[in-house]
């Protein structure tokens, strides 16, 4: 079987068709290419399930037979310097394949329906195509250079994506934001790679783990300086997977459309970034210092990230915090040095989350036609609830992704989550107490999304009224506070680069364009809810459900968060402990569990996976508790009294808690911050150096 | 070998053919247009005809030579000959010319002359490149200086004298200082003056005099490249002439600087250069930096793109000074792609301001809905300028990179410096270009204007844009286009600082 090996350097290639062929026929024959729009769906999608057939039978290979295969090709050829092709396979690299074109299939046959209307429907699957190829590049790639050309691809084709609506001067500031932010990523990564060609003199993996040990063992290099070019390294990995200080473009990055949000920024390009440290683990582990700053950025983002995603309004935004939280706690895992852990989170994680951005999107894709077209809306959670009469199935496959996220039991993260929590116990209890307390905001936030979403009654139509009763109803209470300081926000954070008065009037003047749009096309709708006001309008306007092109990769995604738990779980075979995941991974490394045999493994299994459901039930409790619909905390009354009762330290329990709202309303102010230093700084700078231009060297001549 | 003298009718056809311009009837601008066209494909054919069956790629030395004794009195020869280094710029002007003459498709004001002065200049750019003799490169790339400045003068903005004298007052400056250099060197030692580039690449001069002459040469070809801080003519010009004009200059009259940094102060020099490798690798780095940053600042939709070269330049400027075979053969593909970027840059912001009659980005915007395929190649090659995977420009900016980091004659900690402050260059290149495409593209705008209908581009500017696309692509995927052109020649100039 050894074809299958040789012929997989295609794997790249195979929907890399697919965009050339949208995008000369765009620029030649716009209009006769533009008529066929449905028709370019189907290569689309039939070349992606070939590498998909292709690349389950890899992983087949991979568990028989565990084997690396490699091949390279000469790219240059000169006396000095050569670059070289290749591809490289690996369980690591055969896991990201069937992550990347599972995912990559449904996300394209949702997108079929979710983008039809659109304009851009053509560009789109161009892009997503794009996309594929070079996610599928970055896996198989074998060598530095080739990563790094791919992990540009990607951020290239992100960029495309996250501005693909330009007409929003959001989303362009957006795109932008996040191609620098990448940059800056990348730059840390060419000077990494750079850094380590000049100590080992090799760019392919295997040569490059092999000298570098060498070197290391017989005590040959700086080692300040190789602790520099690995964190270097590792900060391509931080700007990609939006840990910590690089966090800031993921949630602007939701203003591309939901689809992309769902396969880029959720489930495989912020992968990449776990998967390029993953890949590097022979390299980092036999420094020290780097796996702690691995593991202590991992902790700082699993924290942050689930403070942030407290009090977002907007759903998207808040799925983004999610999973940058989650992504913070693969990194953790690697940090540890529990690979396995981290690559089991990795996929129980992509699929749950895709299933919750194709969920949300479904859910605007709902909402839009009632509240207008415009982001600030139709993804406004205040607008939302009530919507489990509307979008049943929706309701069911979003409440199975926030089950799985939260970690409860038969669902796929949780089998994962406990694993990485387990271990961090094993690794440092102040890290095991953090992580395991996010586990429970994460539950929390979780959970109050879903209930401001689908609970309660459609508060489009009370909007009004709301504003009223607020003083009785504790979260309505919050976004009343919350709505008043909308305005201030706009305004006070400045978007990375310069948006200047003529296109923010443009802003406004666009979201008036939509809305119109809306209204013509519901028009009938729309009425209805100005003339009949409130509880009429039910009957009229309210969300439908999506159509089955969009529910079907919706629930084949629950399959996969139902059934991917049961990768990890062992099954005993004629006495071997057996389990797909750890076939596939043996041969790497695994820091924590030298020596554990059967019996305590279990015994271990059963108090940590208590611990961690327990939080997250806990979690889930508080947010029933304060996110219950309206109607059916009149029966809670008498809980909320005693609430009431308690007096002075309510009121100190209210401060404590607006605190932690503001702070997570405002980003961390660290967006704020960043806007303020970095791009103030860098604008300073750019006049700076025109007015030397101009007035100097110029000056001189004049 | 034959001996028919391709190079000569090479260098001469355009100008001769260009003056029979005047001689055309009077039958309105397109005669002249076609005619010109004809003449620039037939050219392109000619050079690409001749250096692919009469140049043999693993010959560092120079091939296709021609000697003939002009002018007895002094010793003047006509001594035309290419190497590896040459022939990638002069199959960069044909083309670059041939697609600047049918850009130039639009303008109607004195179309013969205009006309006339693009075939001039395409012999005057052939010219310094294919030239063997020190003078008669001297010669050259005076006669190229009449056409841009009457080019520069004649058709543009508002501000064109301004900027034309300006050009003319510093390259004029610099070329005071190429000529002191070519008699200086020229007439040093035997009483016969000696201007052949073979025979002067094996002589040596005292450390002083070299360094002297150095200088000369060094302050001609900053003018010309340009390398900070004689570069504020640059700005000026692209922000006034015309977008044919342009990109004639981005695309090959500012390699010529960096072509005769490496054809005389490397070749003919190389104490000196070793002495003064090192402050062209720190003026190269800041001038990366400086350049990008000043770019940022700029209002002027064409200054900006016009900094944006001039940041590129400085990775030309340091892989020159790397002194390695990788770091040259980087500055090399980095003079070719450039050559394509950047002309193509211009090119599309011409075409757009034709349409919006706007030079500041800030009153710009929203322009993608009507200009769908201007957005596209814009976009395109503004991801090519900021060295995208896939594209010329990041091999060339990459193989630079390793240049500069497998120098030997540089010390870990400058390196690393170098190293550091070179990729910062890399977080600010997608600052300024990609606001520069936001600006220009993104959002929305409504156009009140009463003449505010746009064409999106026709085929003709579609073909000039993705022809210029294409190489870009082909050199980003396959590099070796282009570096097996130049390495042997590369190896050759290399030797003499090791083995002297």
């Amino acid at each position: 079987m050894e074809h299958i090996y040789q012929y997989s350097w295609i794997i790249p290639f195979v929907p890399l068709p697919v965009p050339i062929l949208i995008g000369m026929g765009l620029l030649f024959f716009p209009t006769a290419t533009k008529n066929l729009r449905r028709m370019w769906t189907f290569p689309n999608i039939l070349l992606l399930s070939i590498v998909m057939i292709f690349s389950v039978d890899l992983a087949i290979q991979q568990i028989n037979r565990s084997s690396i295969y490699q091949y390279v090709w000469s790219w240059t050829i000169n006396n000095d310097f050569s670059f070289e092709f290749g591809y490289f396979i690996d369980s690591l690299t055969s896991i990201m394949l069937i992550l990347i074109t599972t995912v990559g299939i449904l996300v394209l046959i949702y997108s079929d329906n979710y983008m039809s209307h659109d304009q851009g429907y053509l560009r789109f699957f161009a892009y997503m195509s794009l996309f594929n190829t070079s996610m599928l590049g970055l896996v198989t790639s074998s060598n530095l250079i080739q990563i790094y050309i791919f992990w540009e691809l990607v951020g290239m084709c992100s960029y495309l994506l996250i501005g693909f609506w330009f007409t929003r001067p959001v989303a362009a500031n957006a795109c932008q934001k996040a191609f620098v932010t990448n940059r800056i990523g990348d730059f840390g990564l060419l000077l990494g790679i750079i850094g380590f060609y000049w100590i080992t003199g090799s760019f392919e993996f295997q040569d490059l783990f092999e000298i570098f040990n060498n070197l290391i063992y017989n005590n040959e290099v700086n080692f300040l300086f190789v602790t520099l070019c690995a964190s270097l390294l590792f900060a391509g990995a931080v700007a990609k997977s939006a840990q910590f200080p690089f966090h800031v473009w993921l949630p602007d990055a939701m203003e591309g459309p939901t689809p992309i949000s769902a396969l880029i920024h959720a489930a495989t390009m912020v992968a990449a970034g776990i998967f390029l440290v993953a890949r590097l683990l022979p390299l980092f582990i036999v420094i020290p210092y780097i796996m702690n700053l691995i593991s202590l950025l991992g902790i700082i983002t699993v924290l942050l990230g689930a403070t942030l995603a407290l009090a977002q309004k907007d759903i998207k935004r808040g799925l983004a915090y999610s999973t940058m939280s989650q992504l913070g706690y693969m990194m953790l895992a690697l940090g540890m040095g529990s690979y396995r852990a981290a690559l089991f989170h990795l996929i129980t994680h992509a699929y749950s989350k895709a299933l919750l951005f194709l969920g949300s999107g479904s859910i605007i894709h709902s909402m839009e036609a009632i509240v207008g077209y415009s982001p600030d809306k139709s993804q406004n959670m205040v607008f939302m609830g009530g919507l489990r009469k509307y979008v049943p199935i929706t309701k069911i496959a979003f409440l199975v992704g926030t089950l799985s996220l939260c970690g409860i039991p038969p669902l796929a993260c949780f089998w994962s989550k406990d694993e990485i929590l387990s271990d961090s116990w094993l690794y440092s209890p102040i890290f095991a107490i953090i992580a395991w307390s996010t586990a429970g905001l994460t539950a929390f936030y979780m959970f109050r999304i879903y209930l401001l979403t689908f609970e309660g009654h459609l508060n489009i139509h009370f909007q009004n009224y709301s504003g009223k009763k607020n003083s009785s109803f504790y979260s309505i209470k919050l976004w009343g506070k919350e709505e008043q300081k909308t305005i201030n926000r706009n305004f006070r954070l400045v978007p990375l680069l310069t948006m200047n008065n003529n296109e923010r009037a443009s802003l406004f003047c666009k979201k008036s364009y939509r809305i119109r749009i809306g209204g013509n096309v519901k028009r009938g709708a729309l009425i209805t809810i100005t003339n009949f006001g409130t509880k009429k309008a039910f009957s009229f306007s309210y969300p439908h459900e999506s159509d089955n092109t969009m529910l079907f990769p919706m629930l084949v995604l629950v399959l996969f968060t139902l059934f991917v738990g049961a990768l990890s779980i062992p099954f005993n075979q004629e006495g071997i402990r057996l389990d797909i995941l750890s076939k596939l991974l043996t041969p790497s490394i695994n820091l924590l569990h030298q020596n554990s045999n059967d019996f305590e493994d279990w015994y271990q299994f059963l108090t940590n996976a208590t611990f961690s459901v327990s939080i997250a039930c806990f979690g889930i409790f508080t947010a029933f508790l304060l996110y219950k619909p309206f109607y059916s905390s009149l029966q809670n009354l008498n809980l909320l009294n005693s609430f009431e009762k308690r007096g002075p330290k309510r009121i100190l329990l209210d401060k404590i808690i607006y605190l932690i709202y503001d702070w997570s309303y405002n980003r961390g102010y660290i967006d704020t911050f960043y806007s303020i230093s970095l791009t103030k700084g860098i604008r300073g700078l750019a006049e700076l150096t025109h007015f030397f231009d101009r007035r100097v060297i110029d000056g001189i001549t004049n | 070998m034959n001996y028919f003298p391709w190079l000569t009718i090479i260098v001469v056809l355009p100008v001769f053919a260009g003056s029979l311009i005047f001689f055309l009837p009077h039958r309105g601008n397109k005669l002249i247009k076609w005619y010109t066209i004809c003449i620039c494909l037939l050219e392109l054919l000619i050079t690409t005809y001749a250096f692919s069956y009469h140049f043999r790629l693993d010959d560092p030395l120079i091939q296709l030579a021609e000697d003939y004794k002009w002018i007895n009195f002094f010793d003047f020869y006509w001594r035309v000959g290419i190497d590896g280094l040459s022939i990638g710029p002069i199959l960069l002007t044909g083309f670059i010319t041939t697609l600047a003459t049918l850009a130039a498709w639009p303008v109607t004001r004195d179309s013969r002359l205009f006309y006339f002065l693009m075939l001039a200049m395409y012999s005057g750019q052939t010219g310094p490149f294919s030239s063997r003799d020190l003078l008669l490169f001297f010669i050259m790339w005076e006669f190229e200086l009449i056409p841009v400045y009457l080019l520069l003068s004649m058709w543009g903005g508002k501000k064109r004298l301004y900027s034309a004298t300006k050009f003319i007052l510093y390259t004029a400056g610099g070329s005071i200082f190429l000529l002191i250099g070519v008699l200086g060197i020229g007439l040093y030692g035997s009483n016969e003056p000696t201007l052949n580039f073979e025979t002067l690449a094996n002589q040596s001069y005292p450390v002083a005099l070299e360094i002297i002459f150095y200088i000369g040469f060094l302050i001609a070809f900053a003018v010309k490249s340009p390398i900070i801080p004689l570069h504020t003519w640059l700005p000026d010009t692209h922000g006034e002439a015309h977008y044919s004009t342009c990109m004639l200059l981005a695309g090959i009259l500012l390699k010529m600087g960096a072509y005769g940094l490496v054809r005389i102060n490397m070749e003919l020099l190389p104490h000196a250069h070793s002495i003064f490798s090192p402050w062209l690798i720190i003026v190269g780095t800041i001038q990366i930096i400086y350049a990008a940053s000043t770019s940022l600042g700029q209002r002027n939709l064409k200054k900006r793109i016009a900094y944006s070269s001039i940041s590129h330049m400085g990775f030309i400027i340091i892989g020159i000074g790397s002194i390695t075979d990788t770091g040259l053969n980087g500055a090399i593909l980095q003079i070719i792609s450039h050559g394509f970027i950047g002309a193509a840059l211009f090119f599309l912001a011409g075409t757009s301001y034709d349409r919006m009659r706007l030079v500041y980005l800030d009153e710009m915007g929203g322009m993608a809905i009507p200009l769908p395929k201007i957005f596209t190649m814009f976009g395109i090659l503004s991801m090519a300028s900021l060295a995208l995977p896939g594209m010329s420009g990041f091999v060339a900016e990459l193989i630079v990179f390793f240049g500069i980091i497998t120098s030997q004659k540089y010390f870990l900690m400058p390196k690393i410096i170098i190293t550091f402050v070179m990729a910062i260059g890399m977080i600010l290149t997608p600052i300024y270009s990609l606001s520069m495409s936001r600006q220009m593209f993104y959002g929305y705008k409504l156009f009140n204007a009463p003449s505010s209908y746009f064409f999106d581009s026709g085929p003709r500017e579609l073909f000039v844009s993705i022809s210029i696309f294409l190489p870009v692509i082909g050199i980003g995927i396959y590099p070796d286009f282009v570096l097996s052109l130049s390495g042997e020649k590369v190896e050759t100039i290399l030797y003499n600082y090791f083995y002297r």
